[in-house]
């Protein structure tokens, strides 16, 4: 472990010089992104009693539907379940970053200062969240565009039109892309918040 | 290290590239009979070019889900994959014919369009829509026609059934009045022992065996008038064909032939051995009613129709396959009384 | 040098390394698959469009009737737990077995293995029992080590006692029915608990100071009130556990479609305990949403991490070095039972069962046959099991650490499952030699 430095690294002095000017738009882009996909998150979890509604429509309707001799489940009804599933998780997974939700081993940051815990925090957010972010919609936007182009619809009779689900594929990780920057620009400001600058001795030997 | 082995001939011969391809297909590689024929092209085409042509079979989920082997060959992710076409149907109706549709062709007659009906460049046409071109590459032969929990006689008995049949002949199903259900295959086997559905179809004897169908039900039906020869694809990207040199397109077409006479008679084989087995384990050979058929033929037909106002892709397809189709079945008719009197004067 | 030989092993080190910077795993997954995906694509093995693959995997995993059984029981859990069901449970039959010696322990073993038939959301059981049990258990003078292993261990019986999710995920990786898995299982399952509990018993019969007795309650009216209690609080939820496990079993619904009865009935049962409210239902839709958006995270970001590993030939490096050692079936089973064991100690369940399972598979079905898949299933969920308790990834010991207050190290926690790590080991041993466990319950139902 490298040695307490006596007053910050010269970085660190430098980005906050550099950033203390910008500090309040990037406060409001963050807050603004965490309310989009807060109201996002809360609205697809209302998804969730309709979901077991539909599921639990069914199992009773195919029951009572033998009961009086007329079909009261249907393909549609069955793809719309799994379609509410795809949407709750695909919608909520910036929500459920926002909120810490998505778990991680934490037996090494259980033991770091919460600086150095930032600083791994924005680490993964540049290089592993948003890349594989982009890598997603960059690779999903083909296949979205041709369902698109030829209105792609289920294969299995009386089933559901498919190009506005694969549409959450990229949608999603935009959303989770946007949570990134919020994320980002929280952890950068426990960073470089003025205050006792131990937490930036090399963290974790790097 | 020794540069001194004998080579086959394809592989001295200088200037040919070495190429490794992936191919997806939609079958668990427990399926050894159509996993097996895709298997078979590989490894043809590995053996006439000198394994300087290398191509690597993957199951269905190993590289893309199984039902989503054309969009991983129309993206390019894989070069070409093993498949077939009516799991595209929401992409395009017309797959329907590629494949098999009810009260379709059988095997042999289903080649006879494809190979020398122009069939062939009718389904060329439709995958062209989506950058791959397509060779058959297997047949299963005639399926059979699913394992019911109690007799049916009459298209009565069919109204409010659960069954789990997919593609058109579940929406001829559906027509008549049976609760058609979608099911993950690894549900069908519980879903269909406890009851939660009537009756399931599967492919034939062989394949039905492994899923345990016939623990499951007693009834098995036939014939399977909703798939009476359904053929699999080899598909190749577009792209990755034309840069194939010559000679490894005209390897990988041969390799295809080869797997599309390969699998249907493999399918026959055990298909007989197997029926004779389950047979003898207590299960109940059944026949579609005459009744249960020719509804089943007026509602098929009613949706062909009904689809090809619908649809131009459709329409042109259906009008060149029934024109085909009203030739080849009144030939074969002249051929029917001999297979009549060697199915009725069979001596075992 | 060929440079599938190191970017495939490369890209397990590199997982193993990120996981431990503490970032979400799903991401610092999703994020060495395209990190390694750079390199691969940089020292040609392979083009970038063989990444188009991904949304078709992901467009596969959306379309996955079985993983619709998460959220559905996710939600069932939850609403036990929020709506206090799960506590007043565990009260009660902390009072039916307050007497015996050891008994507040046994009845967090009975508990949890009632909880571990309704959810199989082992992160419901061991924060719900750490919240209830541990302060009670620390209050009657129960050493925190036995406490901290036995909430933890019957935390994880959810995991082998269907219905459970890790279940549903082996028998799609293992291309075997649900239902057939979740039957055989149940024997196991139940051994498993039992175990636990004579262990409990047999522990506080020779050294009585680890769990003291609870002093003898005033006989009498108690009685009566025992057996109100009884009626109330512990028949309703026996009776979900019967509506979700019957209507599989009879054939009323498909696994899947159980999961959301059981939801459905879980809200029934704490409106009839009056403790449904609008707050209530949002509070558990959102930790739903947030708990399968997790999971099916874990999921995406996996299935990418895979996708590269099998660009990289990873795969076929791995399948050679399992399959090229020598030792039969005998061989084998040591192989990937210790593999996955180990693996364990690292990784998630769910990252096992979507890397390793798919390679011994193939291997397991050539070895024992299609019908022993369900029995390989068993034993394979048997071992994840212990997966959750392993230190240092055990997710279960994360779990009760977020719930556990300080009094208790993060050391004793860690020391008290190591008895049941080597209890489930056992009844892993006893399941291999003896198949019949696997095997009789699904051949007296067929
Ligand atoms: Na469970
Ligand atoms: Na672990």
């Amino acid at each position: 472990m490298a040695p307490r430095p006596a007053q910050p690294p010269p970085v660190q002095r430098l980005l906050r010089r550099w950033l203390r000017p910008q500090w309040p738009r990037l406060w409001a882009v963050s807050r603004r992104i965490d309310r989009f996909n807060s109201a996002i998150g809360r609205a697809a979890s209302w998804l969730v009693l309709v979901m077991l509604a539909v599921g639990s429509w069914n199992v009773v309707g195919r029951h009572l539907g033998v009961l009086i001799g007329h079909n009261l489940s249907s393909n549609a009804l069955i793809e719309s379940q799994l379609y509410l599933f795809d949407l709750i998780f695909l919608l909520g997974a910036a929500w459920t970053l926002q909120r810490n939700g998505h778990v991680r081993v934490d037996v090494l940051q259980a033991r770091w200062t919460p600086r150095q815990r930032a600083l791994a925090d924005l680490l993964g957010t540049v290089f592993f969240l948003i890349p594989f972010c982009l890598l997603m919609i960059g690779v999903s936007w083909g296949t979205v565009a041709s369902s698109w182009h030829i209105l792609e619809q289920s294969p299995d009779p009386g089933g559901l039109p498919r190009y506005p689900i694969k549409t959450m594929i990229p949608l999603s990780f935009a959303l989770l892309a946007l949570q990134g920057i919020s994320e980002a620009i929280k952890r950068l400001d426990r960073l470089l918040a003025p205050g006792p600058s131990d937490a930036m001795a090399t963290p974790d030997g790097r | 290290a020794g540069g001194q082995r004998s080579r086959p001939a394809v592989e001295s011969d200088s200037d040919l590239p070495q190429i490794r391809w992936r191919m997806a297909t939609s079958w668990p590689v427990s399926l050894d009979t159509i996993f097996g024929g895709a298997a078979m092209v590989c490894e043809r085409v590995r053996l006439l070019s000198g394994g300087r042509f290398d191509i690597r079979p993957y199951a269905a989920g190993e590289l893309v889900p199984g039902l989503e082997v054309l969009d991983a060959v129309q993206s390019g992710s894989v070069q070409c994959g093993h498949t077939a076409a009516y799991y595209y149907v929401g992409k395009n109706p017309a797959f329907a014919f590629a494949t098999s549709v009810p009260f379709g062709l059988d095997a042999q007659q289903q080649n006879a369009w494809l190979y020398e009906g122009g069939g062939n460049a009718a389904v060329d046409r439709l995958f062209a829509d989506f950058g791959a071109r397509a060779f058959p590459a297997g047949n299963t032969g005639t399926q059979m026609g699913g394992w019911f929990k109690r007799q049916i006689d009459s298209p009565a008995d069919l109204q409010g059934l659960k069954m789990r049949i997919p593609g058109l002949g579940g929406k001829v199903m559906a027509a008549l009045g049976v609760n058609v259900q979608v099911l993950p295959g690894g549900e069908i086997f519980l879903a269909l022992e406890r009851g939660a559905i009537d009756a399931a179809e599967w492919t034939g004897p062989y394949d039905d065996e492994k899923l345990g169908l016939n623990r499951a039900a007693d009834f098995y039906y036939h014939p399977g008038w909703w798939e009476p020869g359904p053929t699999v694809h080899a598909l190749v990207n577009e792209e990755q064909w034309a840069a194939l040199p010559k000679i490894y397109q005209d390897m990988f077409s041969s390799a295809c032939h080869q797997a599309n006479l390969r699998m249907l008679c493999r399918y026959e084989a055990l298909n007989g051995t197997t029926l004779t087995r389950l047979l003898a384990g207590g299960t109940q050979l059944m026949t579609y009613s005459d009744e249960i058929l020719q509804a089943a033929r007026d509602a098929s037909f009613q949706l062909y129709a009904d689809s090809a106002r619908g649809d131009a892709d459709f329409r042109r397809l259906f009008e060149q396959w029934r024109g085909f189709r009203a030739e080849l079945m009144a030939w074969n008719r002249t051929v029917y009384p001999l297979t009549r009197f060697l199915h009725q004067s069979e001596v075992s | 040098m060929d440079p599938t030989l190191w970017l495939g092993p490369g890209m397990f080190l590199g997982a193993l390394a990120f996981l431990l910077l503490g970032y979400p795993v799903a991401f610092a997954l999703g994020g060495v698959a395209v990190v390694f995906a750079l390199l691969a694509i940089g020292s040609g093995v392979f083009d970038p469009l063989f990444l188009t693959a991904l949304p078709q995997r992901v467009f596969g995993i959306m379309n996955n009737f079985t993983l619709l059984a998460i959220p559905a029981f996710v939600f069932m859990g939850s609403m036990l737990e929020r709506s206090g069901i799960a506590e007043r449970l565990l009260e009660t039959m902390s009072q039916l077995l307050g007497r015996i010696r050891g008994g507040l322990a046994l009845a967090v073993v009975v508990v949890g293995a009632l909880l571990a038939a309704t959810t199989g959301v082992v992160a419901a059981t061991v924060v719900t029992m750490g919240l209830i049990s541990l302060p009670t258990m620390l209050r009657h003078g129960y050493d925190k080590s036995l406490a901290a292993g036995v909430i933890t261990a019957s935390g994880t019986l959810g995991q082998i006692i269907p219905p459970s999710i890790v279940l549903v995920v082996l028998a799609d990786q293992l291309g075997i029915s649900v239902g057939d898995l979740f039957i055989g299982s149940v024997i196991p399952g139940l051994l498993m608990a039992a175990s636990f509990a004579l262990y409990v018993l047999v522990v506080a019969w020779l050294r009585p100071k680890l769990a003291p007795p609870l002093p003898p309650a005033p006989a009498g009216q108690v009685r009566e009130a025992m057996a109100r209690r009884l009626v109330l609080l512990v028949l309703p939820p026996l009776g979900l556990i019967l509506l979700v496990l019957g209507s599989i079993f009879f054939g009323i619904a498909t696994p899947t479609e159980a999961g959301a009865l059981g939801a459905v009935g879980a809200i029934v049962l704490a409106a009839m305990n009056g403790r449904l409210s609008r707050r209530t239902l949002r509070e558990v839709s959102e930790s739903t949403l947030t708990t399968t958006a997790m999971v099916m995270f874990i999921l995406l970001g996996s299935t990418a991490f895979s996708l590269v590993f099998r660009g990289l030939e990873g795969d076929r490096l791995i399948a050679g070095l399992l399959t090229g050692l020598p030792g039969g079936a005998t061989g084998f089973l040591l192989l990937s039972m210790t593999t996955i064991f180990l693996l364990g100690f690292f990784i998630d369940f769910f990252e096992i069962a979507f890397i390793v399972v798919p390679l011994f598979a193939p291997v397991a079905r050539d070895l024992f046959g299609p019908e022993a898949l369900v029995w390989y299933g068993v034993i394979v969920g048997a071992n994840l099991q212990s997966s959750f308790l392993t230190p240092p990834f055990g997710f279960a010991l994360f779990y009760l650490r977020g719930v556990a207050s300080a009094e208790v190290a993060t050391g004793q926690i860690y020391r008290g499952v190591i008895p049941f790590i080597l209890l489930q080991l056992t009844v892993l041993a006893l399941i291999v030699i003896f198949p019949q466990l696997v095997t009789g319950l699904p051949a007296l139902t067929r």
